[in-house]
């Protein structure tokens, strides 16, 4: 190269430069933007977090949570160190609520039906004209003197926003407030107060206990507080205060928690009330029992000899007799029974059947040991209520029964049995008032929706059901402004109540839902010793209660003694096993659906961390599966990850396969919650749902559906599946990753078969 | 002669040997205890929030490219109905002779004065080289700059860098969180505490498996649980001197399946 | 023939540092953008004395100084100067609740976790690094903010694990 050149491209060059910068820094946007506050909000430092005592709603176990706000965003969602239940910790579905939050997928704002019923296509109205239109249908019915039409299907509102919507319906006339959730405990409840007459859920003290005999309860991930529970787990393993807990579980699959249990038995599905029977039996006939009325229970525990249970059961009676011993020899023990109990066609049965096993064993009102709940802060229990459930809106909605029917963040279209037919039942119903924040199959059945807020921009209470022995009340506060135009529920019924006028508007004293909250609390405050022993006015009491995310009084915990009498119970003892729709001959395989930790009912499937979160078992993302023993498989020529045609007399599902050696060779169990039809983007069509092809029957004492009821059959399909796990062996082939020492002299060896 | 030789061993083994860095402030540490975890996930997800892990789909998950900086293993063991199901948080490990540290050319992973094995985003140039050396499969790569749908965005943490494209991440031991407990410390003139630091994935365990601490101190909670029996290391066979001490699970195994030796 | 391939390449280079200098102008020269309010430090920190923090209300507390809130400014201005042209565009701005878009001058590159509250902490003077504001009409960057000059400091005062990277880059 020529040296002229050279200089000619170094000039170049550099003239090129200079004027670019000269001329970036004339034209250049000037930039980034320094925006000040306009007056500074007095707590606000920005960076720096607040934390703010809030109650968390993605379950009904009611955890005191602390929400992290940064610069007026919720950041994260911890555990309440101060509260009673959580600890200071939370669970997958608590930490995720913040994407419900902020889920782009959210109702925006009151929207009313364009189209065809279903057809999804709906047009915003302004809140005024959402309040008045429902006004005006209210104001129609009433005039046809036909106020008893209205039906308000809810899960459990805990709380004083439970009353009020209580208070509403009364003042306008109805007396039709359906509670529904695909795990709502109602037969739980119906056990414990058939046979020891109690209302509240009572305390399960696994922290305590020594001896742990569960019965289908997965409280590792769904099961009544599973965080509360969970903690119990840890402390009853290694909290070195009384020695390391034994824990077995009764269960068809292995579930979560009992890949935890040190010994599973798996017992034939249907079949665990028989099992807790028959070692009741055993307790019993040991002389462990000392009541008065040993003769009457010998007499009732009769027919549940070991060889009777073994035959049904599928239990070595080595084994029952062993588990007996062990139960009652361990001082505490504790028996529970979960979905895996109650989740049949006798489900009472089962869980009254756990209840006389305590009983037998003498584990209730002791420590580590079932204790009593008082009742809570209202002086009753709002939850006692074992009223109308969904059957009786479905059998009303087909008989043309019901006029109007508002809904609130369930979704019976997705959660009940198929056969149930809940969505066609929905759609006989003249007009629907749907007050959901997302758009899920049954909302989208509504004409109207007034779309509430979640529970991070709203007021409530929630009076913790199951306490942990003593009372505990968690309050919510809204932490963040709300991200959409949405309405706290309460002031929509505050709203509609004022509106409707009438006895509906006197029943409404207070303008908003939280002025009411607070002056509910008010009333609470001069009426509970406690509480105004706390501090000298109200205003302090609530700034405190506030502060530390509610009230709870530990020196409420009343020792109460707890008995089952045979009186109570000998109705509920039956014999025989639960039954299963389908022909053995035609389908020969159980179906367990079950309750994923991050799915519960399919609530938790539009969210994309727990959609992505593996389970924890199979470690399979962003589906639902069918697990299958690897005997049954072979037998049925299917291998991990086929495609598998599901089919009961009710229906059948597509689903992969996921070959497991943790459950029975008759049986096969789903996750619910995928393959929603609507309900946002994360959560559409992906996977199957058991449901769909379940009958639609029910434990006829509470209306609850028993989800293990019926037999399937399988079949492979060509089709390719499309099953992603995330691990690669379920082996660690030697190389010692999880280390394990024996239990040692901590209590006897076992008796493996 | 001999003891200038000694001295130059010394001075040469005290960069070598594990341990070593007891000199300096702090070693953090976990410890995870085995026989409390129930392997409920509650660490992923808390992990997800407060490190602004993204989502991938469905599709990158197939292809490994999911962002769990802590994730839960399990084994399934044994033949029904004898079957065995044990579970193992694994997370960075913070080796103190780390060989992901080796391998970066650009020094964008090392060790700091803490003990920590960190990682620099603005210096990664995305060779996958400490991914390859990684004994305990924990790295994670962007192989995209991942989008948020508005308004999740909301949700992140403004304490906690957004990576982009072509950068590798791990776990932190939340670095984010020791740094405010420092900041708050110095503002009154003393140590760091035990107790002070939380990680994300500590403070959600439901069942209190995982502890978090300060090695250094002798009081701290991982100090004591250090010297349980039941201690053990991943893989400690191979000499990467992890951070992250496992206790082990309380368990009756048949015999020929997994071995507990160590 | 050869020409036009030089004069071509020539034109080339030209076009492209052009490109190259308009990207990093803003590293070089002193950044001293326009704001929507012809505000005056020299008058307010300089004349009359007001002390940074004053103001600048978050800079002992928190990672960031904070832009003064519109109310702050208003404290003062509802009586004083109200006349003024520039004082009216501020009440405008009061008047219709809108927060004032200030234009950043120092702004910081992405990766870095700057603290003024462990630097104010330290015992470092503002002018250290955002030179002699009070002197200034128009507030201009003097410094450059890049990492080398931070280093500089950090060896300068011998800061503990100053030099270490998550100590700054988390």
């Amino acid at each position: 190269m020529k040296r002229r050149y050279f200089l000619k491209f170094i000039g170049a060059g550099g003239i090129g430069t200079g004027l670019g910068m000269l001329f970036g820094q004339a034209i250049k946007p000037p930039g980034a933007k320094l925006i000040p506050y306009l007056i500074p909000p007095e707590d606000v430092i920005p960076g720096l977090a607040n934390y703010y005592a809030s109650l968390c709603t993605q379950c009904p176990a009611g955890c005191g949570v602390l929400v992290k706000i940064m610069d007026g965003r919720a950041k994260k969602v911890e555990g309440n160190p101060l509260h009673p239940v959580s600890g200071g910790k939370l669970c997958v579905r608590g930490q995720a609520g913040l994407q419900a939050l902020y889920n782009p997928d959210r109702v925006q704002g009151p929207m009313r039906r364009k189209g065809a019923r279903g057809s999804t296509s709906f047009e915003p109205i302004s809140w005024e004209e959402a309040i008045g239109e429902v006004t005006t249908r209210l104001n129609d019915l009433s005039a046809k003197g036909e106020s008893d039409k209205l039906y308000f299907l809810t899960p459990e509102l805990g709380g004083h926003l439970g009353k009020l919507a209580d208070d509403f319906m009364a003042g306008y006339g109805s007396s039709n407030t359906i509670k529904y959730d695909l795990f709502d405990y109602r037969n739980l409840r119906y056990a414990n107060r058939a046979s020891m007459g109690i209302k509240a859920i009572p305390h399960y003290d696994i922290e305590n206990t020594k001896y742990l005999l569960s019965f289908g309860a997965d409280f590792a991930s769904t099961w009544l507080s599973p965080v509360g529970m969970s903690r119990g787990y840890g402390e009853m393993r290694q909290g070195g205060h009384t020695g390391r807990g034994k824990f077995v579980q009764v269960e068809p699959r292995l579930s979560l928690t009992a890949a935890n249990a040190d010994e599973w038995v798996p017992a034939k599905p249907g079949t665990e009330a028989v099992l807790a029977l028959a070692i009741a039996k055993e307790i019993v006939d040991s002389g462990h029992y000392k009541g008065s009325d040993l003769k009457t229970w010998k007499k009732l525990l009769s027919p549940f000899g070991l060889s009777y249970a073994s035959e049904v059961t599928d239990v070595d009676k080595k084994r029952i007799r062993h588990i007996a011993k062990e139960f009652m020899s361990t001082r505490p023990s504790l028996a529970v029974g979960g979905e895996g109990i109650s989740g049949y066609s006798n489900g009472v049965s089962g869980l009254v059947a756990v209840n006389i096993l305590n009983h037998v064993a003498g584990n209730l009102g002791i420590k580590g040991g079932v204790q009593a709940n008082s009742n809570d802060l209202f002086g009753g229990n709002d939850a006692d209520t074992v009223g109308a459930g969904i059957q009786t809106l479905i059998n009303a909605a087909k008989e043309s029964k019901v006029g109007l029917l508002f809904h609130y963040n369930n979704n019976p279209a997705f959660t009940t049995p198929g056969s149930a037919k809940a969505a066609d039942a929905l759609k006989n119903v003249p007009f629907i008032v749907s007050f959901s924040s997302f758009l899920d199959e049954t909302t989208a059945l509504s004409d109207i929706i007034l779309p509430s807020h979640t529970s991070f921009e709203d007021w409530g209470d929630d009076f913790t059901n199951p306490a942990p022995g003593f009372q505990v009340a968690t309050i919510m506060q809204p932490v963040v402004s709300s991200v959409y135009k949405t309405r706290s529920l309460g002031d929509i019924f505050i709203g509609i109540g004022k509106a409707v006028g009438g006895t509906a508007k006197a029943k409404m004293p207070n303008d908003t839902f939280a002025t009411h909250l607070k002056a509910s609390w008010k009333r609470l405050y001069a009426k509970d010793k406690g509480m105004s022993a706390s501090s000298f006015t109200f205003e302090t009491f609530w700034r405190e209660t506030l502060a530390r995310g509610g009230w709870w009084n530990e020196k409420s915990a009343k020792k109460r003694k707890l008995s089952v009498s045979t009186r109570s119970v000998a109705r509920h003892v039956s014999k025989e096993p639960a039954k299963f729709e389908g022909e053995s001959s035609k389908y020969p395989l159980y179906l367990l659906p079950y309750a994923q930790a991050g799915h519960l009912d399919g609530r938790g499937a539009n969210i994309p961390w727990l959609q992505e979160l593996p389970d924890p078992i199979t470690s399979v993302v962003w589906d639902s599966w069918v697990e299958i023993n690897p005997k049954t498989a072979k037998r049925l020529g299917v291998k991990m990850g086929d495609m598998a045609e599901i089919e009961s007399p009710f229906g059948k599902v597509l689903s992969p396969v996921y070959v497991y050696e943790g459950i029975r060779p008759d049986t096969v169990a789903i996750p619910i919650g995928q393959v929603h039809k609507l309900y946002g983007r994360y959560a559409e069509k992906r996977g199957a749902n058991p449901l769909e092809i379940l009958p639609s029957t029910v434990d006829t004492r509470t209306e609850v559906y028993a989800l293990n009821s019926t037999r399937v059959r399988i079949a492979k399909v060509s089709r390719p599946g499309d099953l992603v796990k995330m691990d690669v062996y379920t082996d660690e082939l030697g190389r010692g990753i999880v280390q394990t020492v024996p239990t040692g002299g901590q209590f006897k060896k076992s008796s493996h078969h | 002669m001999s003891g200038i030789l000694t001295k130059l061993k010394d001075k040469l083994q005290s960069y070598r040997v594990p341990g070593y860095r007891t000199k300096f402030e702090y070693k953090w540490t976990m410890v995870v205890d085995l026989d409390r975890c129930n392997g409920c996930e509650a660490c992923v997800v808390a992990c997800y929030a407060e490190n602004n892990l993204p989502v991938v789909g469905k599709r990158d998950c197939d292809i490994s490219r999911r962002f769990s900086w802590i994730r839960i293993e399990r084994y399934i063991e044994g033949e029904y109905p004898d079957v065995k199901v044990k579970f193992i948080p694994i997370m960075c490990q913070h080796c103190d002779a780390a060989p992901c540290e080796l391998g970066c050319p650009v020094y964008a992973t090392y060790h700091n004065q803490d003990g920590l094995n960190v990682q620099v985003y603005n210096r990664c140039v995305g060779t996958f080289t400490c991914a390859t050396y990684c004994t305990y499969d924990v790295r994670r790569f962007n192989w995209f700059t991942y989008k948020w749908d508005s308004p999740l965005e909301q949700q992140l943490n403004p304490d906690v860098t957004v990576r982009e494209m072509g950068v590798m991440e791990k776990c932190t031991f939340c670095i984010q969180r020791i740094r405010v407990a420092k900041d708050t410390a110095k503002d009154e003139g003393r140590k760091v505490t035990d107790g002070d630091v939380q990680t994300a994935c500590m403070q959600s365990c439901p069942t209190d498996a995982i502890t978090f601490g300060d090695l250094n101190d002798p009081n701290s909670k991982v100090s004591k649980l250090a010297k349980s029996p039941r201690r053990y290391r991943l893989l400690e066979e191979l000499n990467t001197d992890p951070s992250v001490i496992y206790l082990k699970r309380v368990m009756d195994e048949k015999k020929g399946h997994g071995s507990s030796h160590g | 023939m050869k020409n036009l391939i030089v004069n071509f390449i020539i034109l080339v280079i030209f076009v492209v540092t052009l490109g190259v200098g308009y990207l990093i102008a803003d590293q070089y020269i002193g950044r001293a953008p326009e704001q929507p309010i012809n505000f005056s430090h020299k008058i307010h920190a300089g004349t009359n004395e007001i002390p940074c923090m004053y103001c600048h209300i978050y800079a002992e507390r928190a990672k960031v100084s904070g832009a003064p809130n519109v109310q702050r400014c208003m404290g003062c201005h509802k009586i004083i100067k109200t006349e003024s042209p520039e004082i009216k565009k501020l009440a405008g701005y009061w008047e219709r609740q809108e927060p004032i878009p200030w234009i950043k001058v120092h702004n910081l590159p992405d990766h870095v976790d700057f603290t003024h509250k462990r630097h104010i902490k330290a015992g470092r003077k503002c002018q250290e690094c955002h030179g002699p504001v009070e002197t200034m009409d128009r507030v201009t960057r003097v410094a450059s903010l890049k990492m080398g000059w931070c280093l500089k400091c950090h060896a300068k005062y011998n800061v503990k694990n100053g030099r270490e990277c998550w100590t700054c880059h988390i």
